[in-house]
């Protein structure tokens, strides 16, 4: 019977070489490995022989079995894969072409700004807030120490609600839109809870509109007022602030300033970016920054006036302020190159769609 | 407000031995903060003096020479169109390399040698406002002639000439901080934040004198804290000395003549202005210092005539108003050349009656500036001797009447309280009582006290800024350096309080739209009268401004629609369609009160081609936003509203009140904003929504056994509207869960006045799977009520 079985083999392997597909695979199973196949007629002969036999040939036999069935496997193998790459062929699609973007949705510059100012203050328990935006002048001047016929209400170039053709005028003054979120300090500390930190980002305006300035802005305004508040840890929230919102590699400067309703006051630096606040950049003055710093905005103590203003003893309670405009802070950002920033509210879709 | 300042000048009363630029960066850190630094060398390098020795015609240009210029080591040739220029003239010459403001404007730009309409012009000659002295003496558009300025040679550098190797600091000083307006100020800042020893030179006495006398008279002693006045006779006026016009220059002003020079000078020096008369244009050798009358009238030394009101403080002579006190002098009785006898004037005016009366009249000056922020009744004394110093040196003559002083009370220096424990709690800084002393003392004060508790005396430069005991904090803090000072975190417990729930869900709002691919908004809160009639909303309904900054920005919007429509149609060219919201305050007046400020969503598209099917789609994100919203609205048709298209819209309610509305814009209001195609908005009032929003989340278990869904197609009125088939249907049968609409079709194939619609039925049983036949006969059922009850036609 061995002759007969390494025929078989012989016979098989010639035949696995010449079968191209899967019907011909098939057939050559059904042919030498079925039921009713040569393989299996070949061992119908070992029931006549002796038992010696038996185990001999018997396990010849399987050896060949084994081999031919693995050898098949091979073969079945190579011919799925050839037949996948030839399929493959069929389906080829072109992974180069441009991608298709959904039509996506944009959220304003300035809602954008906003949200990266509370999520940084939120982390220093700062409570969001709103007061009103159209308010009185005893809000909006007077209890931030600066009465009536004070300088300072000069700088802010401040609208009146009309009243006919008088100024709109109440119990607490003469109705403005809000020229800063100040106006806020007052109101917060009048709901009469401690401690108090908040961060009020809302609209103002002033009477202003070229380049760098528009009618319509916004300010962040921080507060807390608590006890033994110390100027360190306003300079600490800024400098926490700074990091985060420009970046670990970013200093802070305090510098001397006036404000009526603080006391010390100061402007807010920030190292530049292009210098890194050397001022200095390839061996030239550094073009995109004031001596190597950018002011971003102002802070100060509050003045002792304002916390007696908010119903407070400022023998007990005192605190800090800041506050900065928000599309000029977003566009200080480094990579932002907003030259004229009336365009923030034309709602020029061409402009929003790249926020 | 900012002030220029020459550190040569600085440092005639601050001795020190640091850099410009360690200097500025000291004063921005600790006192007051330097814009820029201007190295005089720098800026006029290769700038040089050159004499015209001969004239030519330039063959192409008849207005143009060609001057043969010696400038020292050799004779060049440079083309100039100056028409003042003649040979022999001493002229400062840009050579090639230096850098000039063409026609005195933009920015330092470097000269190159050039050809001037074919001939080469080696550098170029200058007029003042070429080198930036557009205020320097001469004739308009001229060439500046220096033959009788300087002695220097040709070919000697400008500077060196011109006596003006200085650095020239842009200082900016808060308006609290008029003292240090000036050169003394600086130098006493310099002296305690930076380096070296400040020391004032206290001018000589005034020497009474007499032969000239006057009447000074204080009529409103409340407006005028103090009035000083001197008569010098035998002055020769005339140009100033090259160092004075420098400093004039180089100070921003305009040199005038030797008198009025020195009287800006002093007021650069010392921050206190001063007024020079001519005596013998003074009726009556007379001044009063009253209110103006209703009707006088002043000449100013602008050329301008002002009309004077009542409550405004002006210097008059026996007869007519001479000086709008404070502000600005009248031009008859100024100095002129052929002035002899001058009349100083050194005062002190109320700083708010000195604003208002600027800003009633439109008038400004730099004595206003620094009147209207305050100044001390001490520093008139100094300044007037320092006025009649200077005279005597640059102008002749001699004293000729008593020094006149009019004041009602004698100066009494200021005092406060001051606790040195407070300054280092609010510091957060361990500083020792010497070291905040050794700071206020260095500044000018007086600390007398022990243990803590102290006195403080504050210098007369000072007497309008330190209000009180926490000023002194600042002065301590400043000096010390707020760069010194620690970067700590708050370790205090934080607040308790909650965030406004409203500000929560507007971020929530505004992300389900940006997330189903609306723009955001953010439009101004003023519009025009014209926007909201245009939108037949009343302006008289709206918060009106009273000093608009334009005609489009008068009104507070009381609705965001006539904003939107109008970005709509300002949009459409470049972007003719799109979906947008705005989700912003509107502002309700109330009477008496403020206005009540009310958040609105708008949202929807424009540019829309298929009405029927851009409605549904914003009626799917109103329902996808209400449900994130946990809100549960109902949204029925409404015909009756005007700002809406009659047959495509519907009022959104919720608990029964009315709270928006979805629809087509009334087309006439898509044409009075000039939009090309129809817009579908959806206009809800957010505050009135905002507290019934709450957070919902809801687990509903997958059914156990599978729905079959049968589709049905049915004919049907054209108008039967869905809600009225889902209706009638719903309750049927228990089986039959959900109704949905798959397909709508109206055309050919359908009778005019009917649709087919393709109807979706959801069935299923919570107990078992169903079979086919028991799906039938729900759908069965179903058909024969569209059939029997609803006039429709099984297809």
């Amino acid at each position: 019977m061995k002759p007969k079985l390494e025929e078989l083999k012989v016979g098989f392997l010639a035949a696995l070489d010449n079968v191209k597909d899967d019907q011909g695979l098939e057939e050559l199973r059904v042919e030498y490995l079925g039921r009713k196949g040569k393989l299996g007629d070949i061992l119908k002969g070992l029931k006549d022989l002796s038992v010696e036999e038996k185990k001999d040939i018997g396990a010849f036999a399987n050896t060949v079995k084994a081999e031919l069935e693995s050898v098949f496997k091979r073969k079945q193998a190579e011919l799925a894969h050839e037949l996948a790459g030839a399929k493959a062929q069929d389906e080829w699609i072109d992974v180069t072409a441009p991608g298709i973007a959904p039509e996506p949705g944009h959220l304003h510059f300035s809602t954008q700004a906003i949200e990266e100012f509370v999520d940084i203050f939120k982390q220093l328990g700062f409570v969001r807030v709103r007061h009103p935006e159209v308010d009185w002048d005893y809000y909006a001047f007077e209890a931030l120490n600066m009465p009536k016929g004070h300088p300072a209400r000069d700088e802010w170039e401040t609208f009146f609600i009309a009243d006919g053709d008088k100024v709109m005028e109440g119990e607490k003054g003469k109705m403005v839109l809000t020229p800063h979120t100040s106006n806020g300090q007052v109101r917060e500390m009048e709901k009469g809870y401690m401690p108090l930190r908040m961060m009020s980002i809302n609209k103002t305006y002033r009477r202003q509109a070229d380049v760098t300035h528009v009618p319509m802005f916004h300010q962040l305004e921080g507060l807390m007022i608590d006890k033994n508040v110390t100027l360190a840890q306003l300079k600490g929230t800024f400098d926490f602030f700074v990091k985060r919102f420009f970046g670990p590699d970013r200093e802070v400067r305090l510098r001397p300033h006036h404000f009526p309703f603080t006391e010390p006051s100061f402007e807010l630096d920030i190292s530049c970016n292009t210098c890194h606040g050397s001022g200095e950049f390839e061996g030239n003055r550094c073009r995109m920054c004031k001596e190597g710093w950018h002011e971003l905005g102002g802070a100060g103590m509050v003045h002792p006036n304002v916390i007696r203003a908010g119903g407070l003893d400022p023998e007990e309670y005192n605190g800090f302020a800041f506050g900065w405009g928000v599309e000029r802070c977003m566009s200080m950002k480094s990579g932002m190159n907003l030259r004229d920033l009336r365009i923030i509210y034309k709602n020029d879709i061409r402009f929003l769609k790249q926020f | 407000m900012n002030i220029l300042a020459s550190y040569n000048w600085i440092k005639e009363y601050l001795q020190t031995e640091i850099t410009p630029e360690e200097f500025a960066r000291e004063m921005s850190l600790k006192s007051m903060s330097v814009e820029s630094i201007e190295h005089l060398k720098n800026r006029f390098e290769n700038m040089v003096i050159g004499v015209v020795e001969e004239l030519k015609d330039h063959p192409d240009a008849d207005r143009l020479k060609i001057a043969i210029t010696n400038i020292g080591d050799k004779k060049v040739e440079v083309v100039c169109g100056g028409q003042n220029l003649c040979s022999g003239m001493k002229v400062a010459v840009a050579l090639p390399g230096a850098k000039v403001l063409w026609h005195g404007e933009g920015d330092w730009v470097e000269l190159k040698p050039t050809k001037v309409r074919g001939v080469e012009s080696f550098g170029m000659i200058c007029a003042p406002s070429e080198l930036g002295f557009e205020k320097a003496p001469c004739l308009d558009g001229g060439i500046w002639d220096l033959s009788d300025i300087t002695e220097a040679s040709a070919g000697t550098s400008f500077v060196e000439a011109m006596d003006l190797d200085d650095v020239i600091f842009d200082i900016e000083v808060t308006s609290n901080r008029v003292d240090s307006m000036s050169i003394v100020g600086l130098a006493r800042e310099g002296g305690v934040v930076a380096e070296g020893e400040f020391e004032f030179k206290e001018p000589a006495l005034i020497k009474g004198g007499a032969g000239k006398e006057l009447k000074v008279q204080v009529d409103a002693p409340e407006l005028c804290p103090r009035y000083m006045a001197v008569v010098i006779d035998g002055v020769k006026v005339g140009p100033s000395p090259l160092w004075l016009q420098n400093k004039i220059l180089l100070s921003g002003h305009r040199p005038i003549n030797n008198i009025v020079d020195i009287t800006n000078y002093i007021l650069h020096e010392y921050g206190q202005p001063l007024h020079a008369f001519d005596y013998e244009k003074l009726g009556d050798e007379t001044i009063v210092v009253r209110k103006a009358r209703d009707g006088e009238k002043i000449e100013a030394l602008d050329d301008n005539t002002y009309d004077l009101k009542a409550d405004q403080l002006v210097i008059a002579d026996s007869t007519k108003p001479v000086a709008v006190a404070g502000v600005m002098g009248g031009a008859p009785t100024g100095t002129r050349d052929d002035t002899v006898t001058v009349v100083f004037e050194a005062a002190t005016f109320d700083p708010v009656s000195v604003r208002r009366t600027s800003r009633a009249l439109n008038l400004y000056s730099d004595s206003q500036l620094l009147f209207e922020k305050g100044l001390s009744t001490k520093s008139a004394e100094v300044a007037l001797a320092r006025a009649v110093e200077l005279t005597l040196e640059v102008a002749g003559g001699e004293v000729a009447s008593p020094v006149y002083d009019v004041q009602e009370q004698d100066y009494k220096s200021l005092a406060f309280p001051w606790r040195s424990q407070k300054t280092r709690d609010i510091m957060g800084v361990d500083l020792s009582d010497e070291e905040m002393i050794d700071i206020l003392v260095r500044l000018g004060f007086k600390v007398d006290g022990v243990d803590g508790e102290y006195n403080v005396v504050v210098p007369f430069w000072r007497d309008h800024d330190i209000e009180a005991e926490i000023d002194f904090t600042e002065e301590i803090a400043r000096v010390y350096g707020y760069h010194n000072v620690p970067t700590v975190l708050p370790d205090q417990a934080p607040p308790t309080v909650f965030e406004d729930p409203e500000l929560a869900w507007e971020d929530r709002t505004k992300k389900v739209f940006s997330s189903y691919g609306y723009i955001e908004f953010y439009g101004y809160s003023f519009v025009s009268a014209g926007d909201l009639e245009r939108y037949d909303l009343d302006p008289e309904e709206a918060i009106k401004l009273y000093n608009p900054l334009s005609s489009e920005l008068t009104h507070m919007r009381t609705s965001l629609i006539p904003s939107v429509l109008k970005d709509i149609e300002m949009n459409q060219g470049e972007t003719p369609a799109g979906q947008v919201f705005e989700l912003q305050k509107v502002y309700m007046p109330r009477k008496g009160d403020l206005p009540e400020e009310k958040s609105r969503l708008v949202f929807g598209g424009f540019g829309v081609k298929d009405v029927q099917e851009a409605f549904l789609r914003q009626k799917g994100v109103l329902e996808i936003w209400a449900k994130s919203m946990g809100l549960e609205l109902k949204v029925e048709r409404t015909t009756d509203d005007v700002y809406w298209h009659p047959t495509r819209s519907a009022a959104i309610s919720y608990n029964g009140n009315r709270v928006g509305t979805i629809g087509q814009v009334a087309s006439q209001y898509q044409q009075a904003f000039g939009i090309e195609r129809p817009v579908i908005l959806t206009d809800i009032d957010f505050e009135q929504l905002v507290s019934s929003m709450k957070v919902q989340l809801r687990y509903e278990p997958s059914p156990d056994f599978p729905a079959m869904i049968r589709d049905i197609a049915v004919e049907i009125d054209a108008k039967m509207e869905f809600d009225k088939i889902k209706n009638k249907l719903i309750g049927m049968d228990e089986l039959l869960r959900a109704i949905d609409l798959k397909d709508v079709y109206q055309g050919d194939k359908i009778e005019v006045g009917k649709k087919s619609l393709t109807l979706s039925l959801s069935i299923r049983s919570d107990k078992k799977t169903l079979s086919s036949e028991e799906a039938d006969a729900v759908v069965g059922k179903i058909e024969r009520v569209l059939v029997d009850q609803m006039n429709a036609k099984v297809r």
